[in-house]
């Protein structure tokens, strides 16, 4: 045999008989795969990129940095945290995510670069998963980091609507902010990678959002416009702020927001899938679902009705008994916002505690605990409350546990001793009522000192200070912060005894604190100072 | 394993495949057939060899002409994914994952192929490390193998999932001889039941390896046939003179002193027996700038 010489037009092939046909050529693969069995194998991918992307030093640390500070806002020991308010716990879980989530970005970013970083990626090109599937699984490589984020969440939060004091109910539309925040990052990441494949776009576009949250903070937090607030993923206000409120003052859209950033997700996701080549009837398909769930969260969040919202505001802080239950206890009545209900027994507590120490009619004098707001100028300010006029009712407020146990105390005391809660710094300054108040307030605190300088303002026992207290609260002069100090340190039988025997005086205006301290048998101060304006 | 190309079905199919980038015909109406076993293609730089490889690994489509392969039908998207799910791919200047250790590398690229189930695929990415001879680096960084190492896990990573159309460009560059060794036995093995085309610049991988050649030279194909039917093509047309001689369509000084012509000889010519290179650069008819030295 010997071939046709090689020409340029034709090709040379040796002599012999016919090839068998192609048809009947040894076909070695299993033939065409189901879809089920493609989708197997973007899920396998999407696992192998997890893994690695859990190898990262970026994850692990920014990973171990939120377990730490989740860890910490757990075990921290303050005495509010053992009423926690869980309408602002959920909210407080959307803080520690955003940390995570800018290296779920950097990391998925690189993951989804690395192919053309290294230039595999005209070999894969030619391998039997597409593009955009492989797209698909560098997704879905971050949901398991959502997932984690959502197990932190849901850790955090669940330790505190466990505690016996805790206060209302969260809402699951802002507890899933926070993994839905890691996930979204995750999957800009990726879309970065398909769009603007550089190494330095993820960085940048970190930089440039992160101003333009800075300005939509800014701008939301001068009223100028909802948008700034509910469009923005990430929001640097989410840190609950001001006094607690009931839940339906709150007017936060955040089951539309959770929806909103869900819509948002899919919407990132898909048009990396499209930019990838996935121009699939699915992937159309998904992509006309994302849109309108992100829309329908965007109109979602719209505010409709704000003027109910404003009234309801207007009512709980002007006629607050109009949405509050009372119950009665010993006597006394106490209203609250029904997720409050619970508090009543610890408020009954103090004021039990108070009367106990108290003489003359006071020790049995039926009190009405009313709990208010203020929230006629917004929910993210602190309440600043007035001095309820009417005799024998005494304000509470929406906080509870810590400090706000004695300053209740202080003030349930005031309205025993002067009758209201009107007692301003000129009437108090000077006379024995002030003693008399602190006494009641303190008197069966079990460690009274230290709760003496809590209620301070100046956190001191020594020289003149504001008390602090539901309202306005009152100054003490040096000289009665020496008799209360001794007053706390003597045996409280006795101390009870004397103010029982001498009640009529010591809650008398024209008494003196001088001549209060010989009553109560301490020693009496050498000169009265000037009160703490 | 022993093919007789006469009597071997066709397993891949090419006829008019052309593509132009640009000005340029990379490939222009090039027809093949290719059996099992290993079937070289040789060709000097530029010659379209890679183009041709990308074209027949799906990596590029053809403006114009077809083929088939295993069967399948690139140019349909099912016929794509079919002939992609038996390819093996080795390109001329392979990328790595430099944080990837050998193992997840040709596992990463095992998943690729959808081989779905773990524990089997993992048996898989085994077998080729350990058919590569490189079971004992596997749990290492690829960034820390050396640069033969790295082709042979690029060599697994075209082998992983047993595929049956096994595409090699110019797999041996960069080697040195032992390492070369090496690897033309690991194509050898490659090349038993399956369809291989190895792109090469060295006609001893040819003529050591392949039972079929193909030369290709300005985007077309100047030779489809046997080693042995290349060589015999130079049988009377390299001849031995003192001198260049000025007819001749290559030549070169040799060791000796005298120089090797190819061509046609004058007469009287002290004829040499040729060699399969002898034949590749007739094939080429002085196409090449390099086949003149």
């Amino acid at each position: 045999m010997s071939p046709t010489p090689a020409t340029p037009d034709a090709p040379v092939t040796p002599a012999g008989p016919p090839a068998t046909p192609l048809d009947e050529a040894p076909a070695t693969g299993s033939g065409q795969p189901g879809e089920r069995r493609r989708f197997r194998a973007v899920l396998a991918l999407a696992r192998f990129e997890t893994h690695d992307l859990l190898t990262q030093i970026q994850i692990l640390f920014f990973f171990a940095l939120c377990l730490g500070l989740v860890v910490l806002q757990m075990v921290r020991q303050e005495g509010m945290d053992d009423y926690p308010i869980l309408n602002m716990v959920d909210r407080d879980t959307q803080t520690v995510p955003p940390l995570f989530a800018l290296a779920v970005l950097v990391c998925a970013n690189a993951a989804a670069l690395r192919s053309r970083k290294y230039g595999t990626v005209h070999q894969f090109d030619v391998l039997a998963m597409d593009s955009w599937r492989r797209t698909l699984a560098h997704i879905l490589s971050v949901v398991p980091f959502a997932a984690l984020t959502a197990l932190l969440v849901l850790a955090r939060y669940t330790r505190e609507a466990l505690k016996p004091g805790a206060i209302g109910h969260g809402s699951l539309g802002e507890l899933v902010v926070g993994p839905l925040t890691v996930l979204l990052a995750g999957v800009v990441g990726v879309l970065l990678a398909r769009l603007l494949p550089s190494s330095f776009t993820p960085i940048l576009f970190v930089i440039v959002f992160y101003l333009a949250v800075v300005v939509a903070s800014e701008l939301a937090g001068q009223g100028k416009g909802w948008a700034w607030q509910w469009l923005s993923p990430v929001s640097l206000d989410s840190v609950p702020s001001g006094d607690p409120v009931p839940s339906d003052l709150l007017g936060r859209p955040a089951a539309w927001h959770a929806l909103y950033l869900l819509g948002l997700c899919a919407v990132v996701a898909c048009a990396a899938l499209l930019l990838s080549g996935g121009r699939t009837r699915a992937v159309k398909a998904a992509t006309a679902l994302a849109l309108a769930t992100t829309m329908a969260g965007v109109i979602g969040q719209v505010p409709r009705d704000t003027a109910a919202l404003e009234e309801a505001r207007k009512v709980a802080s002007e006629t607050p008994l109009k949405v509050q239950s009372c119950t009665k206890y010993d006597g006394s009545t106490y209203c609250s916002f029904p997720e409050w209900n619970g508090v009543r027994d610890d408020w009954s507590g103090v004021v039990r505690r108070a009367r106990s120490l108290a003489g003359g009619t006071a020790a049995t004098r039926p009190l009405t605990i009313r709990q208010r707001i203020d929230v006629t100028g917004g929910v993210e300010q602190d309440s600043s409350l007035t001095a309820l006029t009417t005799p024998g009712e005494v304000t509470v407020g929406t906080h509870w546990g810590g400090n706000r146990v004695p300053e209740f105390a202080v003030g349930v005391a005031t309205v025993l001793v002067t009758g209201t809660e009107e007692a301003t710094t000129g009437e108090l300054c000077g006379d024995a009522r002030a003693v008399t108040i602190m006494w009641l307030a303190l008197g069966a605190d079990p460690t009274p000192l230290a709760t003496f300088r809590d209620v301070r303002l100046d956190d001191s026992d020594k020289g003149s200070a504001v008390i602090l207290a539901p309202t306005s609260g009152f100054s003490l002069g040096a000289d009665q912060t020496t008799v209360v100090r001794e007053l706390l340190d003597r045996p409280r039988a006795e101390i009870t005894e004397r103010v029982k025997t001498h009640w009529t005086e010591l809650t008398s205006a024209s008494t003196t604190t001088a001549q209060a301290a010989k009553l109560l048998g301490v020693p009496v101060p050498k000169e009265a100072e000037k009160c703490e304006e | 394993m022993t093919i007789d190309p006469l009597t071997e079905p066709s397993t891949l199919r090419a006829d008019g495949l052309a593509l132009r980038f640009g000005g340029t015909r990379a490939l222009d109406g090039v027809s093949l057939r290719l059996t099992r076993g290993v079937t070289g293609l040789l060709g000097p730089n530029g010659a379209g060899k890679t183009t041709l490889l990308r074209v027949l690994a799906t990596a590029v489509p053809a403006d114009d002409g077809r083929f088939t392969a295993l069967g399948h039908d690139p140019r349909t998207a099912a016929g794509r994914l079919a002939l992609r799910r038996e390819l093996g791919y080795l390109p001329q200047t392979p990328g790595f994952h430099p944080d990837f250790t050998a193992f997840e590398f040709v596992d990463y690229v095992a998943i690729l192929k959808e081989l779905t189930d773990r524990g089997a695929r993992h048996r898989e990415v085994r077998r080729v490390l350990d058919a590569v001879d490189l079971s004992d680096v596997r749990g290492k960084r690829l960034k820390r193998l050396s640069g033969g190492m790295r082709q042979r896990v690029a060599l697994a990573a075209a082998l992983v999932g047993d595929p049956g159309f096994l595409v090699l460009d110019e797999p041996t560059v960069g080697l040195d001889p032992e390492q070369r060794m090496r690897f033309r036995d690991l194509i050898a093995q490659a090349g038993e039941g399956r369809t291989v085309l190895l792109s090469t610049h060295q006609t001893e991988d040819v003529a050591m390896l392949c039972h079929r050649v193909v030369v290709l030279a300005g985007g077309r194909v100047r030779f489809e046939g046997t080693p042995a039917e290349l060589t015999a093509r130079a049988a009377g047309r390299v001849w031995s003179s003192a001198e260049r001689a000025p007819g001749a369509l290559a030549g070169w000084r040799t060791g000796m002193g005298t120089f090797r012509n190819i061509g046609a000889p004058p007469a009287g010519a002290d004829l040499l027996e040729p060699t399969l290179e002898d034949g590749y650069l007739l094939a080429l008819d002085g196409e090449s700038a390099e086949v003149t030295a």
